[in-house]
C-alpha cells in the first residue's frame, strides 16, 4: 500500500476541535487508518510549472519533474550541499526548497478514497468527534457548460465510454492546495482508477479556454496538440511512442487506431485520456477555476472519482462553488451526480450481528456520525439509509454494519464467546506425522523445513534422475532455481549437509512435508502427499544403520517394514547393492532406503558418507484407508 | 590403623621414604618398580596432605640434537670458516670465504658475530682477516665444542651439566660452561639446553606418626564395571572425585524444528477451543482462492506480479454443483440474490479455472464451510501458502498461515472479539487491541494488534472479521461466519528473536540445534 502524509496543520485547521497530537493519531486509528506517525517532509519545488516535490527522509529530489517534463539535475537554489557550482546553479536551477511541512504519516485506505485528502479526511473525523453528524450538503450550481460526447467512444472498439465532468469555481489555489490536489489525483489514479485503467482523471484551468461547448471524441493517431511539459504539438502517435507519460500508459489504448481527445468545440485540446493533458490548460498558482473530467470503462467508478474529487475540493477550499457540467449524448444528463445511494438497513440485523444491544434511535445516531443521512420514511424495523455520494465502498447493508461498529468503537464492544459446545479433532494425516517426529527426535534426529519450490534442473542433477514427469510447474517463477514443486524431500536434506560442512559430524537430520504430484482425478489435476525423510552424514554409517531406523520409524508408526533391492539405474543416487525399495504389504512401492553413491557426494562436495531414507506417509487425504500405504512416486 | 585410606602407590611412597633422608622421583620409582608418572601424583597428594615434603631443585639438562654419530664428527660453522680462511692466507672477502667453505653468503654473515666473540677472526672492511690466535686444527677446543664432543660420547647422549662438569674432569679438558652456553646460543644446530626440576622428597614427622600407626591401600577408580560389582570388589575401592566445575563436551537432543513448534502450539490452542482441523490442497483453482471468497476477478491481488500461477496442471474443472459456480458469479456480477451491488462487470469462468498456489489458508476454511454450510462448527486449517514476493529478510514465497472460523446462528462480532481475545491469550500475549481493517471477504473488518515487550511496540498479529453474505451465501450459510488469519513465520522470528525470516528455512544445524526447547 502506497504511504501518504496528509499535513497536520491542514487536518486539525478542519477539524472544528483542538485535538493534541496523541488524540489526533487515536481518532485517525478507530476510523481504520493504518498511522506510521508523525514525519517533517523536505519540499522543493519546480521553478518552472510550481510542482512541489515532497522529500521524506534521505530521498533525494526527483530528476525529471513528473509535470512539465523538465530536467531538475540541475542544483536546488539553496543549494544544500552537492558540488554543482553556483555560477550555473544562478542560471538554471530547477528546484526551490519551500520550508519543511509536518504530515501525518499513514498507509492509503484504498477503500476509503474518500479520506485520501486533508479535506475528505477532515469530513469523515469532524463526524467521528461528533463536531458536524449526517449528511455533508453540496450545492451545484446550473451549468454552463456542454459536453457532446461523440457516438465513436461509445462504440464497440472503444475503451472508454464513460466520461463525468466538473466545473470549480472561485478556488484559491496556492502551491500546497496544488500539491493536495496533484496527490489525490494520484492516489484516486492509484486506489480507484488501477493505475488509469478503471478511472482517469483530467484537471484543467478553466480560464484556459473561452469556449464553453466541449466534446469528448476520437482522433486518429495523426491528429496533434501539444502535450503537457511539451514545447511544440505532437501527433497522437508520437506523444505515445515518446512522451514519457505517453510510454507508461500506451498500453491503456493498445490494439486501437482511433484515440480519445476532449477538446472544446472550436478545436483546443484539453487532454487526451487516459495519457495527458494539454500544455495549454495547465493549473497554475493563481488559477480560480478548475475543469475537471473523468473517463473510464465504468460509468459507477467514473462518476465515484469525480464525486470524490469535487466533494473534497470544495472540503479544502470553503469559499470554492461546485457548478455542473451538462451531457449531450444519448442520454442528456448533468454530473457530477451526488444523489444519494438508498440502502436499507435492519436495525434488529445490525444488533444481532454486531453481538450489541441497538435501538433505531443509537443506529441512526451512528450512522450520522459516519456522515450517512437517515430517510424520514424509515420505520422502526429498517432504517433506510442515505449514503453519500462519495462513499465507494458500500455495496450491500453488511458495509453499513460495519460503519454502525466503527461509529460505536471497536473497543467499547464487549468481548463474548460463542456459548455452543463443539469438540476439537485433528486430521489423522497430521496426528501421524506427529507421531513420526516424536520417533525421528527420539532418535536424536534433528528437524529441518525447507522452501518447498525447486528447479527440475538442481534435483533431477542431485539425484541423477531425468525431470520428473509428474511435478507441478509454475507458471511464473520469480526465479530459475524455484520453478516447481517439489517430488521428494531428499535433495534438501542433501543440501542441508552441503551447507553445513563446518557443523561437527554425525549430523541426523529430517524432514515432513507434502510433496506435490499431478493427480487427474482431483479438482486441480494435482495432489499432495505426505513424506517423511531422513538421513544422516558421518564417518562411519552405512545400509546396516538406514535399515534399522528406517525399521523403527515405520514399527512404531505400526507397519512392517518389506524391503526390495533397487536394480540397475532405478536410483542412481545410491550405491549399487546398498539401496532398497520399502514395499508396502500390496506390493506398492511407499519408500526408499540406503547409502548415496559417491558420485553424489562427490557433486555435493561432501567428505563423509551419507545415508537416506524417505516414506509416503499413508492418508494423506485423511480418508478411511489409513494402513494403505500410497504409491511412492518420486524416484520411480 | 589410619583412618585414612591410600591408594597403593601412596602406600608404597610411605612405606619408601624416610625423614632427613630425601630422594629423588626417578630412583624412588626404579626402586618401587612404579610408573614415575604414578609415583609423583602419588608423592604430590600426599605431600598435599603434609605427609611428604617435597624440596625442588633446578638443574639444566643438555642433549644433543643431533645423532651422536653426527656429533662425534662435529665441525661447526665458524671452525669451517677459520679453515677456509687460514688455506687462503687468512683473509678474503664474505663471498670467497663463502666459497671456499662451501657455506652460502648468508651464513657466513650470520656467524660473523660468534667469530668476533671467539677471537677467531673479524672483519676489515669488506673483508674477513683470521686472528693470529685463531687455531684451524685439533683438537677443537672452544668449551661448545668439547660440550658436544663430550655429549657425544655419553651412551644416552644427554648429560647434566653436572655430569658434563664430571666428564670434562676425566677427558681433562677445560670445560667453561658459561662461555659454551654463551657461544651455543638458544637456536644452535647441535645442543637444546632444558631448564628442569629434581624433586627430592622425605617423609614428614606426620607422615612417620602415620606410617606407624599403620597404612592400608585401597585402589581408587574413576569408572565402576559389572566385574567390580560381581565380585564386590566395589567394596575396597574409592572413586576417584571429579572436578565438578570441569566442562563437559555438550551434547543435544534431537529436536523438532522451532517453527514447527510454533505451528504445533497454534493447533493445541485451536483443538483446545473446540475447532476441527482441515486441509485444502497446495495448487488451487482461482474459484476457490479468489471467486469463492468475492475477490474481484481484477483484483490487484490476483495479478500475476503478486501470485504464482501455475503452468502445469494449467486449468482446474469447477466444483460439479454447477449451481454454486453460477450463484458465485452472478454474486460477482451484480449480487445475485445476496442484496449486494456486486462487482457490476462480467465475471469470467476461465479466470476461475485458472490453478494457482494457494495465496491463503483461507482456501481451506472456505471449501470447509461449502462441504457443511449448516453447522454449527469450528474449524481451522494450517498450511504453507505462496505469494510472489520477492525474498528478503522480511519476506519469502512461502510461508505459514492459520485460518479460523466459526459457523453458529448466535456468533457476532462481539464474540469474534471474545474469541480472538481468547486465542491470542492461549498463545501469551495478554496485552492487545483491536481496530478497524479492510480485508476484501470480511464485513465488519478488524485488525489485531498485540503488545511485543521486547520491541516496546505494538505489532500487527492478523487480520479477521464476518464473511460477507456475498462470500457465504452463495455456498447457503445463513448464519455468520468468523473469520481470522494469523502468519506464523512472524510468529516464530518473534519468539525465537529471529530478525531475518530467512533463517528459518536455512537449516542452520548450530541454530536448530541450539536453539531453546522453552523460548
Amino acid at each position: 500500500m502506497p504511504v501518504i502524509g496528509i499535513p497536520t496543520g491542514e487536518l486539525k485547521s478542519r477539524l472544528g476541535r483542538e485535538l493534541t497530537s496523541e488524540q489526533l493519531l487515536e481518532v485517525l486509528g478507530s476510523v481504520g487508518c493504518d498511522v506510521d506517525g508523525y514525519a517533517l517532509l523536505r519540499r522543493v519545488q519546480c521553478t518552472r510549472c510550481s510542482a512541489v516535490f515532497e522529500l521524506a527522509g534521505k530521498e533525494e529530489p526527483p530528476v525529471v519533474c513528473d509535470r512539465c517534463q523538465s530536467d531538475l539535475r540541475a542544483s536546488t537554489s539553496t543549494s544544500t550541499s552537492t558540488s554543482a557550482s553556483a555560477s550555473t546553479s544562478a542560471s538554471t536551477s530547477a528546484l526551490r526548497e519551500l520550508p519543511p511541512l509536518e504530515v501525518v504519516r499513514m498507509e492509503l485506505l484504498a477503500v476509503r478514497p474518500d479520506m485520501f485528502d486533508p479535506g475528505g479526511l477532515a469530513r469523515a473525523l469532524r463526524g467521528i468527534l461528533e463536531v458536524e453528524t449526517g449528511p455533508a450538503t453540496y450545492e451545484i450550481l446550473e451549468p454552463l457548460h456542454t459536453v457532446r460526447v461523440d457516438p465513436s467512444v461509445r462504440d464497440e472498439r472503444s475503451f472508454r465510454p464513460h466520461i463525468a465532468c466538473a466545473v470549480i469555481e472561485s478556488i484559491t489555489l496556492d502551491d500546497d492546495r496544488i500539491k493536495i490536489l496533484m496527490k489525490l489525483q494520484e492516489n484516486l489514479h492509484w486506489a480507484l482508477g488501477r493505475d488509469r485503467k478503471h478511472a482517469s482523471i483530467g484537471v484543467y484551468d478553466l480560464d484556459s479556454f473561452a469556449s464553453t461547448e466541449l466534446e469528448y471524441t476520437t482522433e486518429p493517431p495523426d491528429y496533434a496538440f501539444r502535450p503537457l511539459g511539451g514545447a511544440t504539438s505532437s501527433t497522437l502517435a508520437n506523444i505515445l511512442s515518446e512522451h514519457p507519460k505517453g510510454r507508461a500508459y500506451a498500453h491503456l489504448l493498445a490494439g486501437f487506431d482511433r484515440y480519445p481527445i476532449l477538446r472544446t468545440r472550436d478545436g483546443r485540446v484539453l487532454s487526451m485520456p487516459p495519457v495527458i493533458n494539454s500544455e495549454e490548460t495547465k493549473v497554475h498558482q493563481g488559477t480560480r477555476g478548475l475543469f475537471i473530467d473523468v473517463t473510464g470503462p465504468s460509468a459507477r467508478v467514473v462518476d465515484r472519482a469525480l464525486n470524490i474529487l469535487a466533494t473534497s475540493l470544495l472540503e479544502l477550499d470553503l469559499g470554492a462553488r461546485l457548478r455542473g457540467v451538462k451531457f449531450v449524448a444519448a442520454v442528456e444528463r448533468v454530473t457530477p451526480d451526488l444523489t444519494v445511494q438508498r440502502v436499507k438497513l435492519s436495525v434488529e440485523k445490525t444488533g444481532r450481528l454486531l453481538g450489541l444491544d441497538l435501538d433505531t434511535a443509537s443506529v441512526e445516531m451512528l450512522l450520522r456520525k459516519m456522515r450517512h443521512g437517515i430517510s424520514t420514511s424509515s420505520d422502526a424495523a429498517s432504517l433506510e439509509v442515505l449514503v453519500p455520494a462519495y462513499r465507494n465502498d458500500i455495496l450491500h447493508e453488511r458495509d453499513l454494519m460495519e460503519d454502525v461498529a466503527i461509529a460505536y468503537g471497536y473497543d467499547r464492544i464487549p468481548r463474548t464467546l460463542v456459548p455452543t459446545m463443539t469438540v476439537g479433532r485433528e486430521l489423522p494425516i497430521e496426528a501421524r506425522s506427529n507421531r513420526a517426529r516424536e520417533v525421528l527426535v527420539g532418535l536424536g534426529f534433528l528437524e529441518v523445513m525447507s522452501l518447498v519450490l525447486e528447479s527440475p534442473e538442481s534435483s533431477a542433477q542431485l539425484l541423477g534422475l531425468p525431470d520428473h514427469p509428474e511435478s507441478v510447474l509454475l507458471e511464473n517463477p520469480i526465479s530459475v532455481d524455484q520453478t516447481q514443486l517439489r517430488t521428494s524431500l531428499l535433495p534438501g536434506l542433501l543440501e542441508t549437509f552441503a551447507r553445513n560442512r563446518h557443523h561437527a559430524l554425525p549430523q541426523s537430520i529430517f524432514e515432513v512435508s507434502d510433496v506435490t504430484f499431478l493427480e487427474s482425478t482431483t479438482e486441480t489435476g494435482a495432489r499432495e502427499e505426505r513424506h517423511v525423510s531422513l538421513a544422516q552424514i558421518a564417518p562411519k554409517v552405512g545400509f546396516a544403520e538406514i535399515r534399522a531406523w528406517g525399521e523403527a520409524l515405520v514399527r512404531e508408526l505400526g507397519w512392517p517394514l518389506a524391503l526390495r533391492p533397487t536394480q540397475g539405474a532405478e536410483a542412481p543416487f545410491l550405491t549399487p547393492g546398498r539401496g532398497a525399495w520399502v514395499v508396502a504389504p500390496d506390493g506398492s512401492i511407499a519408500g526408499i532406503l540406503g547409502e548415496v553413491a559417491p558420485t553424489t557426494l562427490d557433486r555435493l562436495g561432501l567428505g563423509n558418507p551419507v545415508v537416506v531414507a524417505e516414506f509416503a506417509l499413508p492418508g494423506a487425504d485423511g480418508g478411511p484407508d489409513a494402513t494403505a500405504l500410497r504409491s511412492f512416486s518420486p524416484l520411480r | 590403623m589410619s583412618e585414612r585410606a591410600f591408594s597403593p602407590e601412596q602406600v608404597a611412597v610411605l612405606r619408601a621414604l624416610e625423614p632427613q633422608r630425601p630422594q629423588r622421583v626417578p630412583e624412588l620409582a626404579t626402586r618401587l618398580s612404579l610408573d614415575q608418572a604414578k609415583v609423583a601424583a602419588a608423592a604430590m597428594s600426599l605431600t598435599q596432605d603434609g605427609l611428604v615434603s617435597l624440596r625442588e631443585e633446578p638443574y639444566r639438562e643438555w642433549s644433543l640434537r643431533a645423532s651422536r654419530e653426527d656429533a662425534a664428527e662435529a665441525v661447526i660453522l665458524e671452525r669451517r670458516i677459520v679453515r677456509a680462511l687460514a688455506a687462503h692466507e687468512g683473509r678474503g672477502s664474505l663471498a670467497e670465504v663463502a666459497m671456499w667453505s662451501g657455506l652460502d653468503a648468508k651464513e657466513v654473515g650470520q656467524a660473523l658475530r660468534v667469530l668476533a666473540l671467539r677471537g677467531w677472526a673479524r672483519k676489515e672492511g669488506a673483508a674477513l682477516v683470521l686472528e693470529p690466535t685463531a687455531s684451524s686444527g685439533d683438537p677443537m677446543h672452544d668449551p661448545d665444542e668439547s660440550a658436544i664432543t663430550l655429549l657425544a660420547a655419553n651412551s644416552g647422549g644427554r648429560m647434566t651439566e653436572d655430569e658434563l662438569a664430571l666428564a670434562a674432569r676425566g677427558a681433562q679438558r677445560e670445560l667453561d660452561l658459561d662461555r659454551a652456553r654463551t657461544l651455543l646460543g638458544p637456536k644452535n644446530a647441535w645442543i637444546e639446553i632444558r631448564e628442569k626440576t629434581h624433586r627430592w622428597l622425605s617423609l614428614t614427622e606426620e607422615g612417620l606418626a602415620t606410617r606407624a600407626a599403620g597404612v592400608e591401600s585401597v585402589r581408587e577408580v574413576s569408572q565402576l564395571t559389572p566385574e567390580m560389582l560381581a565380585t564386590g570388589e566395589w567394596r575396597s575401592i574409592r572413586f576417584k572425585p571429579y572436578d565438578v566445575q570441569l566442562a563437559t563436551e555438550p551434547v543435544y537432543p534431537g529436536k523438532r524444528h522451532p517453527l514447527q513448534r510454533v505451528i504445533e502450539d497454534v493447533r493445541r490452542a485451536f483443538l483446545d477451543m473446540g475447532f476441527a482441523e482441515h486441509a485444502s490442497p497446495w495448487v488451487e483453482s482461482g474459484f476457490w482462492d479468489f471467486d469463492a471468497l468475492f475477490q474481484p476477478q481484477d483484483h490487484p491481488a490476483r495479478e500475476m506480479q503478486d501470485t504464482f500461477y501455475v503452468a502445469r496442471p494449467r486449468r482446474a474443472t469447477l466444483p460439479c454443483d454447477e449451481a454454486l459456480v453460477d450463484r458465485v458469479r452472478s454474486t460477482h456480477e451484480n449480487g445475485g440474490a445476496t442484496g449486494s451491488l456486486g462487482w457490476g462487470t462480467p465475471w469470467d469462468r476461465a479466470k476461475a479455472e485458472q490453478n494457482v498456489l494457494r495465496t491463503h489458508t483461507t482456501a481451506a476454511t472456505i471449501r470447509a464451510l461449502r462441504d457443511d454450510p449448516k453447522g454449527p462448527r469450528k474449524v481451522f486449517s494450517i498450511g504453507r501458502v505462496f505469494r510472489r514476493e520477492t525474498i528478503d529478510f522480511k519476506h519469502l514465497p512461502i510461508f505459514f498461515q492459520v485460518d479460523g472460523i466459526i459457523l453458529d446462528e448466535r456468533a457476532s462480532f462481539s464474540s469474534l472479539l471474545g474469541t480472538l481475545g481468547a486465542f491470542y491469550e492461549r498463545m501469551g500475549f495478554s496485552k492487545y487491541y483491536f481496530r478497524p481493517d479492510f480485508f476484501p471477504y470480511t464485513e465488519p473488518s478488524v485488525g489485531v494488534y498485540i503488545w511485543y515487550e521486547e520491541r516496546k511496540d505494538w505489532i500487527e498479529m492478523g487480520g479477521a472479521g464476518i464473511f460477507r453474505p456475498e462470500v457465504t451465501e452463495p455456498l447457503g450459510c445463513t448464519a455468520p461466519v468468523l473469520a481470522w488469519g494469523l502468519g506464523l513465520d512472524r510468529l516464530a522470528m518473534l519468539k525465537y528473536g529471529r530478525g531475518d525470516i530467512r533463517d528459518l528455512y536455512w537449516s542452520e544445524l548450530d541454530w536448530l540445534q541450539g536453539a531453546p526447547s522453552c523460548p
